[in-house]
């Protein structure tokens, strides 16, 4: 009974994902120096807002191999609640079942969740909820392409963001994020999903560029307090960079829809 | 719940000078700190750990994990965390947000304590076929604030009291047939082999290259520690008030304050300090000087935990040793 699905037809209750010739051939190199780019460069971002026209506000992330669909409900009222005096935002996340190299279950599942709260964090210091009594935003990502969870939670706050600035809901700046691992001397900024399996530490920052503030960090994996302050830095200096992206893109479809 | 009138009593007693607080402790001190280890007796390594109010039963239980035909390629020695919130530490909470809570807190464990690089080495049985499957249970019996801090250090507690029975790895041979001829001397492991010494019997513990099972060494034993004990971390979570930050919060200051670091620490003998977890949870914003010179605070404040644990758990076993009844 353990993934029995009513709803659907039900494969055989054990099987392996099938092994493939290339796969065998190349095995995992151990990572000396980054391919393709330079440690502290970040992969190109495509963003654009207004992807989603049911929702009050959308956007839509793609960077390399992580793409995000995020779609802002809001702000509405809380039914069947208590009085509260400011307003709730829920963060769901989802993962598509065809996001990762595993197949994912369709049902919600414990990494949903806890990707949700680290987004959540992100976001609700930039909001002005106290403008809200009574009512609930709600965000919903969908992640469509996963490579490594960091850069899903980066790249999930940047789109969530967008989407909020795009729904209209006041905040005190845009929350951009980036994360960071800690290969054996080196900092690498915005890992893939290979490489933050070889990292000794993740590190993933999300801040206020516009105020200098921090409004989330998520660090796994060992690192020393020199490490996290450097990797501290150059988040920061990156997520300025990203800042200047958002902006751009949010201004760009505001042009666009007159 | 808090009304404004009482968070905003409590913070200005928090900000003024001297900062008071409802207990009279100073802003960095911990509240008692007491230790009981083996309390459940079915578990390989247990401890049951009182901070203030707060308390956490922890318990690990050790089973047989069979690695060789895992669908995920691991090595094994896994250990795996789950925290259960007691609807009597939270009666006003709702049993959704009882299972939220429980899924954050098993989270924040999981990340820090099950990361590969903590996997105890003496949890290996057979070299790639099988290995002991380690399971963290925590029970939150009574929240008076700083869960956090009380979870991880009932952890630590309870993996260090943690005994492995030791075993050995087992290769069975078929016995010489009477008349047999003598092969050469090399016999594949596990089949017709006849070591020299086997003497008809069909049990040769000593030469187990290919070992296909395992057995206790010792039935009576508890078996020995984990190794790598100086390696988990305690945690720390700093309540940020405006510059200043206090302590080993009760419930009260909890809802006055908006921002917590949670900071994993652990201190081992040789070399600096290394941070296994870091999470910002709250809805205040945090300046990144602010943050550095925190990050610079907690380092001291884990070691003076990491002693105050360290000290209780070694008079804990004194007790055990000599039979004591608490």
């Amino acid at each position: 009974m353990a993934s029995f699905d009513r709803r659907r037809i039900n494969g055989p209750e054990e099987s392996r994902p099938p092994v493939f010739d290339d796969e065998i051939d190349s095995s995992p190199s151990n990572l000396t120096t980054r391919e393709g780019r330079s440690p502290k460069d970040i992969r190109p971002i495509f963003l654009t807002p207004g992807l989603i026209s049911q929702a009050n506000g959308s956007a839509y992330i793609e960077t390399e191999k992580t793409k995000i669909a995020c779609a802002v409900y809001g702000p509405r009222q809380i039914k069947n609640a208590p009085y509260n005096e400011v307003g709730k935002l829920n963060v769901e996340v989802k993962f598509a079942p065809f996001s990762c190299t595993r197949r994912r279950a369709p049902m919600r599942d414990a990494e949903d969740r806890s990707t949700g709260v680290l987004i959540h964090q992100a976001l609700v210091p930039s909001l002005r909820l106290e403008l809200l009594p009574k009512s609930c935003i709600d965000v919903f990502i969908t992640i469509l392409e996963n490579d490594g969870l960091e850069g899903c939670v980066a790249s999930g706050s940047v789109a969530a963001s967008t989407a909020l600035a795009d729904a209209g809901i006041e905040m005190f700046g845009l929350v951009t994020s980036c994360a960071g691992i800690t290969m054996e001397k080196d900092i690498w900024l915005d890992p893939t999903a290979e490489e933050a399996t070889q990292a000794r530490g993740c590190f993933t920052l999300a801040c206020m560029p516009a105020l200098g503030a921090i409004t989330s960090v998520w660090q796994t994996g060992q690192m020393t307090a020199d490490e996290i302050i450097q990797c501290t830095e150059e988040c920061q200096a990156r997520c300025k960079d990203i800042h200047d992206v958002v902006a751009t893109a949010l201004l760009n479809s505001r042009s666009t829809k007159g | 719940m808090t009304s404004k009138s009482e968070s905003s009593y409590i913070q200005s007693a928090l900000l003024s000078d001297p900062p008071c607080r409802a207990d009279g402790r100073a802003l960095l001190d911990y509240r008692a700190l007491r230790l009981t280890t083996g309390v459940a007796a079915l578990a390989n390594g247990s401890a049951r750990l009182t901070l203030g109010g707060t308390t956490i039963l922890a318990a690990c239980k050790l089973e047989i994990e069979d690695i060789e035909h895992a669908i995920d390629a691991t090595d094994g020695r896994r250990i795996s965390c789950a925290v259960s919130c007691s609807p009597a530490a939270y009666p006003h909470h709702a049993p959704a947000a009882l299972d939220e809570l429980q899924h954050d807190l098993a989270h924040l464990l999981n990340a820090a304590l099950a990361h590969a690089a903590l996997r105890p080495a003496n949890l290996t049985v057979l070299p790639g076929r099988k290995a002991w499957l380690l399971s963290l249970d925590c029970v939150v019996l009574a929240d008076a604030g700083n869960v956090h801090d009380a979870l991880f250090l009932a952890a630590r507690a309870a993996l260090c009291d943690t005994r492995v029975p030791v075993t050995r790895p087992v290769e069975y041979r078929t016995p010489l047939h009477a008349g047999g001829v003598r092969g050469d001397g090399d016999d594949d492991s596990m089949g017709m082999g006849m070591g020299v010494d086997t003497d008809g019997a069909g049990l040769d513990t000593r030469h187990a290259a290919h070992a296909a099972d395992f057995e206790l060494a010792d039935y009576w034993s508890e078996g020995a520690a984990l190794e790598g004990w100086d390696r988990w971390p305690v945690c720390v979570t700093l309540n940020l008030i405006s510059t200043t930050h206090f302590l080993d919060a009760t419930p009260q200051e909890e809802a006055a304050v908006s921002l917590r670091l949670l900071l994993l620490i652990s201190c081992a003998p040789a070399g600096p300090p290394t941070l296994h977890g870091t999470r910002l949870i709250g809805s205040g914003e945090l300046p990144p000087a602010q943050f550095k010179s925190l990050v610079q605070d907690s380092l001291t404040y884990a070691k003076e935990l990491k002693k105050t644990l360290d000290a209780q758990m070694h008079s804990e076993r004194a007790r055990r040793q000599s039979g004591v009844l608490r």
